[in-house]
């Protein structure tokens, strides 16, 4: 297995990745990459190909051209399951948690196939507190907001190198929401790798470092989220300023 | 009227063994495995040739069993692989395309080789007494091996860690493989071990009647019936779809008569389907 | 959420039709004269045996069989998996008629067709109603089935039970002889492939492809889905009825087994799924293969279902279309290459 160098090489590197449907490519050649302990925001409106990026990064689509390089490795096209061991976590804008099953096993298969740690759950529940609250309720009975943090909380529960987050504002309220985002800049600040795509811009921005402006499938604008933030066309188009 | 009801729980009980397995493997992968008759009756058919060359029942049996799990095996990687590659209605046509075809394919193949095969057990010991009711030791047996069965699947599914896999999986695929479980590997595992206690439960049905070469299409359809019953996907579904029909059947059979029985057992997975298609415990989505 | 819709993903699965094209009216039915003069001939060359004739006789039969299937499933996806049974349904309905009711023969088969395409038309519109998908309408119909032959077996007062029904109808008629026999059944397979070319051409079969490809666009489009699947039922299972009800003149004896699904249902639909389902010649292409191949397995007789079931997996692992538009694709495929290498 070729080393990784955090120092000199991303941990998520995204080169010339094209990904369709039946044959018609949404997304375009899109290079991007995350580097260790950095948090990445993709933005763009519905349709711009976010969520379809990301379910080629983690193995739930298949990119019809191009590469994606997982801590120095090709990981190109590999089947999910084996992305989550190695270290990346998904979290899609659906969710897809274990509607029979309580908060606390959700939980504890977040973490397969290695036994869940009482440390991490520990953690987790600190960073989540309504969660230990509800921990034996089926996550099927929960709102749209707790089901969001038990999305996320089971990812964590695997201790990812990589945290990619789709939209996980979707269907919150705006308090909600920043509630979202207070958490991942609490992960951001322990050290969490993170790339997240967002149609709420601004509350994307004030957590990233950095940031990619994806529209209709490609890449338009990249740099650190300061310099988008000020930027003329992003606060037009993003952010109804001018 | 009671010795009725007491058929009607060890036949019950039987179903119930034979229909969780077909019923989870809906659950994993939305297929119809029609083979599963034909698997159960390969395991009948591998353990009377076992006895007749001497070996002694129990190990005969295993045997059976052991042998009509890896035809399970080998049907999971073979007809099974291109089933799992499409989504879908179609997923559902080619699973019961290809499982018709290997359950003809099994069935033809015992039937021509061992035109008069089949497993009958007589197990020794005088009858028991339950309840006032006189029980054959083979019933008992029955019972009892199917209830052990039932045990043991349970303590799989609720407390290991495999079987918290399995229930991720029919409860959320997608999310499963977000934790990285191995929907495929998990399938395998079901359809094997589904194949299994369908040899099993033809083993416990020869210690009451003669379990016959040509009896597994039958099967496959009382299984098919529980499993609709019960609702497709879900294992305590089909295990007490299994009991109260077995009851059902053990009752209209002697009351009514075996053409009347078969078709109010039909008529309940139809009556099932048109008005209430998650069954009895299954989820209605 | 995009990915195969149910209807496209069932044509990737199971049909190899191809798109039809203008043809002239001449041209479309061209393929169904040329059947039939070529069958016509079979009685000249065989006519004296009675074993072939009666082989013959069965292959037309399945054939037809074939034909109504391929309305049903060939055309709007439904899997019925009853087909023995209307056949039954026809064939008991035309003998207990014409034997209990005392009506001419040449009345109650039409009558018993129509009650087998009502009971069909009726699984179709349940279907429709309650949205069975694949799975539950093939349960559903494989329980009416199974249901009715254990009806068949049980009412012996009225069917015969396990022995069958003797059918004194027509007893002293032409078609319990067998060259005239032949040319009833031929006639009505020719009909049959006229119905489905015309079916094919016509708004319905417009529907029907529509409905096949992506049932949610053919209903956005318009298109009621419910009627043309409940007219495919209808007409097809109108179809397997008639069958039964000949059959069961033609042999003056009928019992549970002649309609039972191992015996009809299964090699229906390997023959269909051999000759290519949803095209006009797979119940021919189909059937005549079978007749042939069970000839040759003659002596192994007992093996006939184990190879209908290997057959089965075979074609729908890798021939999706039957082998038959496999077949005519490879000559498409040939020709275009030596076209183009051409002279």
């Amino acid at each position: 297995m070729p080393t990784w160098d955090p120092g000199h090489q991303a941990m998520l590197e995204v080169t010339d990745l094209s990904v369709g449907y039946r044959g018609a490519d949404v997304v375009h050649r899109v290079s991007f990459e995350v580097r260790a302990g950095e948090t990445v925001a993709l933005i763009g409106s519905n349709g711009a190909g976010k969520t379809t990026t990301l379910r080629a990064l983690c193995g739930l689509l298949m990119p019809s051209s191009g590469r994606v390089r997982f801590a120095g490795q090709d990981v190109t096209g590999t089947a999910t399951h084996r992305l989550s061991r190695r270290g990346m976590a998904y979290v899609p804008a659906e969710r897809h948690l274990f509607p029979g099953m309580t908060v606390e096993e959700n939980l504890v298969l977040g973490a397969y196939p290695d036994r869940a740690d009482p440390a991490r759950q520990e953690s987790v529940f600190e960073l989540f507190p309504t969660l230990r609250a509800r921990r034996a309720q089926l996550a099927g009975t929960m709102s749209g907001g707790e089901q969001q943090m038990l999305a996320v909380a089971r990812a964590l529960m695997s201790a990812p190198r990589l945290l990619m987050l789709d939209e996980p504002t979707t269907g919150l309220a705006p308090v909600l929401a920043e509630a979202a985002y207070d958490a991942l800049d609490r992960l951001s600040a322990e050290g969490m790798t993170i790339l997240v795509s967002e149609q709420q811009v601004p509350l994307a921005l004030r957590v990233a470092d950095r940031g990619y402006v994806l529209e209709e499938g490609h890449i338009r604008l990249e740099g650190d989220a300061t310099s988008l933030e000020h930027n003329p066309d992003v606060r037009r188009a993003y952010l109804g300023i001018g | 009227m009671l010795a009725v009801f007491f058929d009607g729980i060890v036949g019950g009980l039987q179903l119930g063994v034979l229909a969780v397995g077909l019923s989870l493997l809906y659950g994993l992968g939305g297929v119809l495995n029609l083979a599963h008759g034909a698997l159960a009756v390969s395991a009948a058919i591998v353990a009377s040739l076992a006895m007749d060359a001497g070996w002694p029942a129990v190990p005969a049996a295993v045997v059976g069993v052991l042998v009509a799990a890896a035809i399970g095996l080998g049907l999971d990687q073979t007809i099974m692989r291109p089933v799992y590659r499409l989504r879908g209605e179609s997923r559902v046509l080619l699973s019961l395309l290809l499982t018709l075809g290997a359950a003809f394919a099994i069935d033809g193949l015992l039937g021509w080789r061992y035109p008069f095969g089949g497993l009958s057990l007589r197990i020794g010991g005088g009858p028991v007494t339950i309840l006032g009711v006189r029980m054959r030791s083979g019933s008992l047996l029955a019972s009892a091996i199917a209830i052990t069965a039932i045990g043991a699947l349970t303590w799989l599914l609720r407390r290991t860690r495999t079987g918290r896999a399995v229930r991720s999986v029919i409860q959320d695929e997608v999310g499963a493989q977000l934790v990285g479980i191995n929907p495929g590997r998990v399938r395998t595992l079901i359809f094997t071990l589904s194949a299994a206690l369908a040899g099993l439960v033809a083993i416990t049905q020869s210690m009451t009647a003669p379990v016959s070469v040509s009896s597994g299409f039958s099967l496959t359809i009382l299984a098919l019936i529980v499993t609709v019953v019960g609702g497709l996907g879900s294992a305590p579904g089909a295990l007490l779809a299994g009991l109260l029909l077995g009851i059902v059947n053990a009752l209209s059979s002697f009351y009514i008569g075996t053409y009347i029985t078969a078709i109010i057992l039909l008529a309940a997975a139809a009556l099932t389907i048109l008005v209430r298609p998650a069954g009895l415990l299954g989820r209605a989505d | 959420m995009p990915g195969a819709g149910i209807g496209s993903g069932m044509s990737r699965v199971v049909v190899g039709d191809r798109s039809l094209g203008h043809r002239s009216v001449l041209s479309a039915y061209l393929p169904v004269a040329a059947v039939a003069v070529l069958l016509g001939f079979v009685p000249v060359v065989i006519g004296d045996s009675r074993t072939y004739m009666g082989l013959a006789i069965t292959a037309l039969t399945f054939g037809a069989y074939a034909c109504g299937f391929n309305v049903i499933f060939g055309s709007t996806g439904q899997l019925f998996l009853c087909l023995g049974a209307l056949a039954g349904v026809g064939g008991y309905g035309s003998a207990l008629l014409a034997d209990r009711a005392d009506l001419p023969f040449l009345v109650t088969i039409p009558m018993a067709a129509a009650i087998a395409a009502v009971v069909g038309g009726v699984f179709s519109w349940i279907s429709v109603r309650r949205s069975l998908g694949v799975i539950f309408t093939g349960i559903v119909t494989l329980t009416f089935s199974l249901g009715f032959g254990n009806l068949l077996l049980g009412q012996r007062d009225l069917t015969g039970g396990e022995t069958g029904l003797l059918i004194a109808a027509s007893q002293d008629t032409f078609l319990r002889d067998l060259v005239p026999a032949y040319y009833v059944f031929l006639g009505m397979l020719i009909g049959y492939l006229l119905l489905f070319r015309w079916l094919q051409r016509s708004h319905f079969g417009w529907a029907f492809r529509a409905l096949r490809d992506d049932e949610m666009t053919a209903e956005l489009a318009g298109i009621d889905v419910a009627r043309f699947r409940v007219w495919a039922g209808l007409i097809g299972s109108a179809m397997l009825g008639l069958v039964g009800a000949i059959h069961a003149h033609h042999n003056g004896f009928i019992n549970p087994t002649t309609f039972e699904f191992g015996r009809v249902d299964v090699r229906t639909l390997v023959i269909l799924a051999f000759g290519g389902i949803g095209t006009l010649m797979g119940p021919v292409i189909g059937t005549v293969s079978f007749a042939v191949v069970d000839e040759l397995i003659r002596d192994l007789r007992q093996l006939r279902i184990a190879v209908e079931g290997g057959i089965l997996i075979v074609l729908f692992l890798g021939f999706r279309g039957g082998v038959g538009p496999a077949v005519v694709s490879l000559y498409h495929r040939f020709r275009a290459r030596t076209g183009r290498t051409g002279s």
